[in-house]
């Protein structure tokens, strides 16, 4: 039986778990540096639809995730703030084994993440800011790793868990004006070996820029702001280690466009976003992607 | 029909209670550029003593801080709670209308 491998579809699902924008007006598939206020929490919850059905192999694999994440931030003081982010998977894989149609599936809490996000630099003007912001943290094996169905152990990806402790860190960057929104975030992950299994690290790419679509005119007060967003994320995925040896389908790199709308109260934000596949060039079978569409609700407290 | 020295009352105390308004105060915000961002400042305003209203116009990026009767608020106080909300103070000036 083919394995499914760790696609850079289900890395990318993973790591925007972690990482995801939680702040602020927008980016809605990564992270902003602007400030969460200290002494203010944030929550944001997600829901998530992954669909990955473009399989180059004869088990012609069908995978679906649908997955909430639920994040919670505290600004420690103007500059430091600190994440946490649990999510919850529901997992279902249909592939063809030796002729026969098969389907496995799991659900369950995930890896949970904690991360902090310093600002070091900060420009205000009137009406704008700029801001540049390092973030840093780890994902703890809190998902189950070890589920098994009538067919044995489930693969990795399905499995709730990775068992590993990973870590993560990068950089993001910020320029807002009352008119739009540009950020750019460059991040490294590091995942290490668990059940005789270590999934390649990862570096991404997400640029992200937002405009102002309502109201056109600003007359005073509070209103809130309807924003067209256009985000494009790049991740590189290193092979997969198993038993030691290179997994050669596995890992690859992948470029996403990702149109999306926001809704900005002073309060609470709605938005959603469609994450296609624009470019996929991935190792022998990996299991391609065909997209990835998230609702969010978020609000401060 | 109501006596009109009732209604005298009333007029005096509808009166007395605009002349008990503090003062007001517009405070320049530099960096406040999304809604999501000026709840943060509001509420930092909010903590400090004798702050009863607080109003952002968010294209002039400006917050109006009204105080209660008796109180009052220093530029010191507004730049340690707009720079806990991560922005800069630009100006601090009482208003000229009560």
């Amino acid at each position: 039986m083919r394995c499914l491998q760790w696609t850079p579809a289900f890395v990318f699902l993973t790591l925007t778990m972690g990482v995801s924008s939680v702040v602020d007006a927008v980016p809605i598939t990564f992270n902003t540096a602007l400030p969460v206020a200290e002494g203010e929490f944030i929550f944001r919850q997600q829901l998530r639809w992954l669909r990955s059905s473009d399989d180059p192999s004869e088990a012609d694999r069908d995978m679906r995730v649908v997955a909430t994440i639920s994040v919670l931030g505290y600004g420690v003081n103007s500059k430091l703030a600190v994440f946490g982010v649990l999510p919850y998977g529901d997992k279902t894989l249909e592939m063809n084994r030796s002729g026969t149609e098969i389907e496995r599936d799991n659900q369950g809490l995930a890896d949970a993440t904690v991360f902090a996000r310093y600002t070091f630099w900060q420009d205000n003007i009137r009406g704008r800011t700029f801001r540049l912001a390092g973030i840093g943290g780890f994902t703890a094996p809190t998902g189950d790793d070890d589920k098994s169905d009538g067919f044995g152990r489930l693969p990795a990806p399905l499995q709730n868990g990775t068992g590993a402790w990973d870590w993560f860190g990068g950089a993001v960057v910020t320029y807002q004006t009352l008119g739009y929104q540009l950020d750019g975030q460059f991040s490294y992950r590091h995942n290490r070996e668990a059940n005789n299994f270590d999934a390649g690290d990862e570096a991404r790419l997400d640029l992200s820029w937002q405009y102002r679509l309502w109201p056109r005119k600003l007359s005073g007060g509070v209103p809130g702001f309807f924003y067209g967003v256009l985000e494009a994320n790049y991740l590189h995925q290193d092979k997969n280690q198993r038993g030691g040896q290179s997994d050669e389908n596995s890992g690859g790199d992948t470029v996403w466009l990702s149109p999306g709308l926001q809704y900005v109260t002073r309060r609470w934000v709605l938005e959603a976003v469609v994450q296609k596949p624009i470019y996929q060039n991935l190792n022998g079978n990996a299991l391609k992607n065909d997209q990835i569409v998230t609702t969010s609700f978020r609000m401060n407290f | 029909m109501i006596p009109i020295r009732a209604l005298f009352l009333l007029v005096l105390m509808v009166a007395s209670s605009a002349w008990a308004q503090g003062p007001a105060y517009d405070i320049g915000v530099d960096g406040l550029s999304c809604p999501f961002c000026a709840y943060g400042i509001e509420k930092q305003l909010h903590k400090l003593d004798g702050v009863e209203k607080v109003e952002t116009d968010i294209e002039k990026a400006v917050v109006v801080v009204r105080v209660k009767d008796g109180s009052t608020l220093d530029r010191n106080q507004a730049m340690k709670a707009v720079k806990k909300a991560g922005f800069s103070l630009r100006s601090f000036e009482q208003s000229e209308e009560k």
